[in-house]
């Protein structure tokens, strides 16, 4: 590694040959890139250019690709009923996380972030769900959420007995239901998330604001959250992703049934894809909910993003 | 990272902060709670009625786990597999970060671009070649096979969450390196990379729980029962006594047990490294 | 016992072939030093499957000390849906696998990824009867069946007599009276595990089996031509049953076999009549009883028969489960195995031990189980046995019928919709 920051060598530098230079220079980008390169092609980008391949097939996983039909894969998937409601069910989840985890997560690291007694064990409790597997986090739920199970009794002994309801079976609450287990499960995330952001914004600020009489609501108004802005949208874009995403959970619990009615696009590409034996439709599934990710990853970094990457530091020219 | 103090708060206004935490932390809890105690009843405890305490309480439904080799072989092949995949991907990310972070080169974005790719794609979907090429490269039924795709998953979000810390690591410590005779690897493995703990610590805290909690990986790869992970245990485990649901409940809890103690040693640092991710 | 969730296949049970059982024991082996190992993937991953399956492979070892058999257990779903289908298309197969007949085995055979066992079993394969033609594809063998059973009603004796039910309903029109005294007694009539879709499922198969001819059935399972009006009829009737409201509260949420609020745990534990299930049932009842015992208001009856169908009295619905060798089997040896599997010995010891209902012939005596003695006479009764139609189609055909007539179950579809996206599914293969 003969290398020294540029600020160093520039006299030096004109009396070697510059092309010995530039390749050596790419060279040396090249050894720190290279092994993270080779396994992230190997065994994301291949597999999933082979998968891409698939979906112009009728293809069953068995036997030669043989019967090529073009886009007949795509205008199936946008043409079934079916995989327009999966799609829809991701919209509704994209704007719930929105529109209840962010104020809910925000509030629980506000109230975290105070000189609370036991609040590391708080902090604990609230992450929690976050490390169990979706498996187990499915089985606890099963059991909970069962006519007569935990949550019924619940509701029974605090006398809401008329708020009792088949969660899981009723088509026009199941999904609702997922939900709360979906908010359960991942809000540990946000709020410590957003407690790490807190922690970087300088008390100074806070002090300040309060000298001049900015009440807690103005403060939080005008000096927290604008200051948690790249933390929140850092949070937004995780979440939007993993909501298009959503599979494991919804999978084992009600495999986004009954008749549908808690499907997402995952589960669709499982149930009318993987487990059809229709293995170039399932690929064709997951290349279009690719797309929408991609699609929405780009504008957001284009509009959303982009004003917190920019203004690094970098040094090093090699 | 300590939290600033906030002596401005009024004491007095802790009263309901406190019982909206402690409301809050309930509705958290006390699912896993359940579960867990429901490991202590029978099944005809729970068949009866669901809701109820153990009574009288029963001990053996976890004897039972932590007496099969099953569970214990499945916990080292977790911890192992865990251990490997970490290992991988946080040497690679951590090395790949440091000129997609520090350095100035054509292309640099478009590269990072291409790493966070990896977010964007479902692995159910590349599970068939991805197993077809596991065998091809016989790595089927052995520990890497498990580990080297887990690690290729991770390589987005840890290069995501390193890219940021390391670039706000000041230019100034770099000349200073320099200036003491440092190469650029130098400057890596010297000073970069213990100042980026906090960020190093995260990666390796998500990493571990998410190769922990790793299902579809471990399922198309291994399929010996004296290879398989925790997860993959307990899914079989609840349909093989499907019936047994105390069984299965103390089963669940026990597999909770080392994520959650990992989680407590580690817990004090995410925090602080997630924040460095965060402020870009 | 294993648990099939989705089952198999199964086919025509021949009426009476009387060829004497042949030699079930196994052909000597031949003088042959090359040793070789046989991978065995199996559904048996618990119980009384697993041990006995772990002996068959060390009795063959030892009658044929150059083959080693390496027995692999799966939980069933997994097998099914992802190790088989992707192991097929690996160059690295298993040598014995798991098969359960029908569109996938036709599938599997036009991909050229079983092997064509025909020349091999030749000398033994009447020994196992009628059975065995769910796993032919043109007239070839390309597996062998272990257990074949029916679809009935298992039913709770107690809980009749209490709704003065007297008798086991032999038509429809009597079923469904049965279904409004029950309702009268305050009992839930029917458990049906609505979540996993197939038990929906097995009400339209069943239907259909009894409305339509066996020409209609059989043709159908390979042209995939449903203009027939008995498949809407089938549809309707379904629609008749939801109308009385017979199942348990919540039915579309409940899972078939896991837990004592499974559909199968409410019939074990008395809190509803009948379930329309497998032959496997009191297997997946026993261990969700509260003393882990097969309950003794137990009874089993065949579905009823609908006047006015076309199908000969009696058609029964089932299944069962075979091995086949894939194309990288070392042969004999494979096909070897499967023989023993077929012998008396083995075939005595999956009915002893109410792992399966055996098929070959003279083993039949080994099921002791009264209610399994009670399957296995309507099995050997029966003119016509359909093999469950989500296993008889092709794979996305059988799921897309699940799908929809769950949809029917939902209130999402009407009978007319289920028969055209069937046939819609058809197509599209």
């Amino acid at each position: 590694m003969a290398s020294s920051p540029e600020a160093l060598t520039a006299g030096r530098a004109i009396e070697r040959p510059a092309v010995g230079r530039v390749v050596r220079k790419w060279l040396r980008i090249a050894g720190y890139i290279a092994p993270a390169a080779t396994l992230y092609v190997v065994f994301i980008i291949v597999p999933v250019v082979q998968a891409v391949h698939y979906s112009f097939y009728n293809w069953s996983g068995l036997g030669p690709l043989s019967e090529y039909i073009g886009l007949g894969n795509y205008r199936e998937a946008f043409g079934d009923p079916a995989f327009r409601q999966a799609m829809e069910h991701n919209g509704i989840l994209v704007a719930l996380s929105l529109g209840l985890q962010l104020p809910l997560s925000l509030g629980v690291a506000l109230m975290l972030n105070r000189p609370l007694k036991g609040r590391s064990v708080l902090r604990l409790i609230f992450f929690t769900p976050y490390i169990l597997s979706e498996a187990i986090t499915a089985i606890v739920f099963l059991q909970i959420l069962q006519p007569g199970g935990l949550l019924d009794a619940f509701l029974k002994a605090i006398g809401l007995g008329s708020l009792v309801h088949l969660w899981l079976a009723d088509l026009s609450l199941v999904f609702y239901t997922l939900f709360v287990v979906i908010t359960w499960k991942y809000i540990g995330f946000a709020i410590i998330l957003f407690l790490a952001g807190l922690q970087g914004i300088p008390p100074e600020l806070h002090e300040a604001a309060a000298i001049d009489g900015a009440t807690s609501w103005k403060q939080l108004r005008y000096i927290t959250i604008p200051m948690l802005g790249p933390t929140i949208r850092i949070w937004a874009f995780l979440s939007i992703i993993g909501s298009i995403q959503l599979f494991d959970l919804v999978w084992i619990m009600t495999l986004g049934g009954p008749a549908g009615s808690s499907s997402t696009m995952a589960t669709y590409m499982v149930d009318q894809g993987i487990n059809s034996l229709r293995v170039g439709y399932a690929t064709t599934v997951a290349v279009i909910l690719f797309g929408i990710c991609f699609v929405f990853s780009t504008l957001y970094q284009i509009f959303v993003l982009r004003r917190d990457v920019s203004g690094s530091s970098s040094r090093m020219a090699g | 990272m300590a939290a600033p103090r906030r002596s401005r708060v009024a004491p007095f206004s802790n009263a309901p902060v406190y019982a909206i935490a402690i409301a809050l932390s309930a509705v958290v809890i006390v699912p896993i709670v359940y579960v867990a105690l429901g490991g202590f009843r029978t099944n005809g405890q729970l068949a009866n009625d669901p809701v109820g305490l153990p009574h009288p309480w029963i001990g053996h439904n976890y004897v039972n786990v932590l007496t099969s080799s099953g569970f214990w072989r499945q916990v080292g092949n977790s911890v192992i597999i865990a251990a490997i995949a970490t290992l991988l991907v946080v040497t690679v990310s951590s090395l790949a970060a440091y000129p997609l972070s520090r350095f100035q080169f054509r292309g640099r974005e478009a590269m990072y671009t291409f790493f966070t790719f990896g977010l964007l794609f479902p692995i159910a979907v590349a599970a068939l070649p991805l197993y077809l090429l596991l065998r091809q490269l016989h790595l089927d039924e052995s520990w890497l096979g498990v580990a080297l795709p887990e690690a290729a998953f991770g390589i987005p979000i840890t290069i995501i969450i390193l890219r940021p810390f390391m670039r706000n690591v000041p230019g100034d410590l770099e000349d200073a390196a320099a200036i003491d005779g440092c190469t650029s690897f130098g400057f890596f493995w010297r000073v970069l990379l213990p100042l980026s703990r906090p960020a190093l610590t995260t990666v390796i805290i998500l990493s571990v729980i998410t190769s922990w909690n790793n299902f579809i990986v471990p399922l198309l790869v291994l399929t010996e029962p004296n290879h398989w992970t925790l997860p993959l245990g307990a899914a079989n485990y609840s349909t093989e006594h499907s019936a047994d649901t105390a069984g299965v409940l103390a089963f669940t809890t026990l597999s909770i047990i080392p994520a959650l103690v990992f989680f407590l040693f580690a817990e004090r640092r995410i925090v602080g490294g997630l924040s460095g991710a965060v402020k870009g | 016992m294993r648990f099939r969730k989705l089952l198999v296949l199964v086919a025509v049970l021949a009426a009476a072939t009387t060829v004497l059982a042949t030699a079930a024991g196994v052909a000597a082996p031949k003088q042959k030093t090359k040793s070789v190992t046989l991978v065995w993937w199996h559904n048996a991953n618990q119980g009384a499957g697993l041990a006995l399956w772990n002996a068959v492979a060390k009795e063959f070892h030892a009658k044929h000390p150059n083959v080693t058999v390496k027995p692999v257990a799966f939980q069933n779903e997994v097998l099914q849906n992802t190790r088989i289908p992707i192991a097929l298309q690996s160059n690295n197969p298993p040598d014995v696998f798991q098969n359960w007949g029908g569109g996938s085995l036709v599938d599997q055979v036009k991909a050229g990824k079983v092997e064509d066992l025909t020349p091999y079993v030749k000398s033994w394969i009447k020994s196992l009867g009628g059975s065995v033609a769910g796993w032919q594809v043109n007239g070839k063998q390309y597996a062998i069946p272990y257990s074949v059973g029916v679809v009935g009603f298992w039913y709770n004796k107690d809980l009749f007599k209490q709704a003065g039910v007297t008798s086991t309903p032999k038509t429809w029109p009597q079923f469904m009276a049965a279904i409004a005294k029950l309702k009268q007694a305050g009992i839930t009539p029917i458990a049906v595990g609505g979540r996993d879709r197939w038990p929906d499922a097995f009400y339209w198969d069943y239907l259909a089996t009894k409305v339509c001819s066996k020409a209609t059935m059989q043709q159908s399972a390979v042209s995939y031509n449903f203009s027939d009006p008995c498949w809407l009829k089938a549809g309707q009737l379904v629609d008749q049953l939801l109308k009385a409201q017979p199942f348990q509260a919540g039915f579309l949420a409940t899972p078939a076999q896991q837990g004592a609020t499974s559909s199968a745990g409410l019939l074990a534990n008395g809190k509803a009549a009948m379930e329309l299930q497998g032959h496997w049932n009191p297997g997946v009842m026993q261990p969700l009883t509260a003393d882990n015992t097969i309950p003794s208001f137990l009874g089993w009856f065949p579905f009823p028969n609908v006047p006015g169908g076309k199908a000969a009295p009696n058609s029964l619905l089932g299944g069962g489960d075979g091995f086949s060798c894939s194309w990288k089997a070392p042969e004999p040896e494979c096909a070897q195995f499967l023989q023993y599997i077929s012998s008396l010995s083995v075939q005595r010891r999956i009915g002893s031990t109410n792992f399966g209902l055996p098929v070959a012939k003279g083993s039949e005596s080994s099921v002791k189980d009264p209610n399994l003695k009670s399957v296995l006479a309507a099995r050997s009764s029966s003119p016509f046995i359909q093999l469950y139609l989500d296993i008889a189609f092709s794979r996305a055909i059988g799921q897309e019928l699940d799908n929809a007539t769950a949809d029917q179950f939902a209130g999402k579809a009407t009978p007319a919709q289920v028969v055209s996206r069937i046939a819609a599914a058809a197509k599209k293969k």
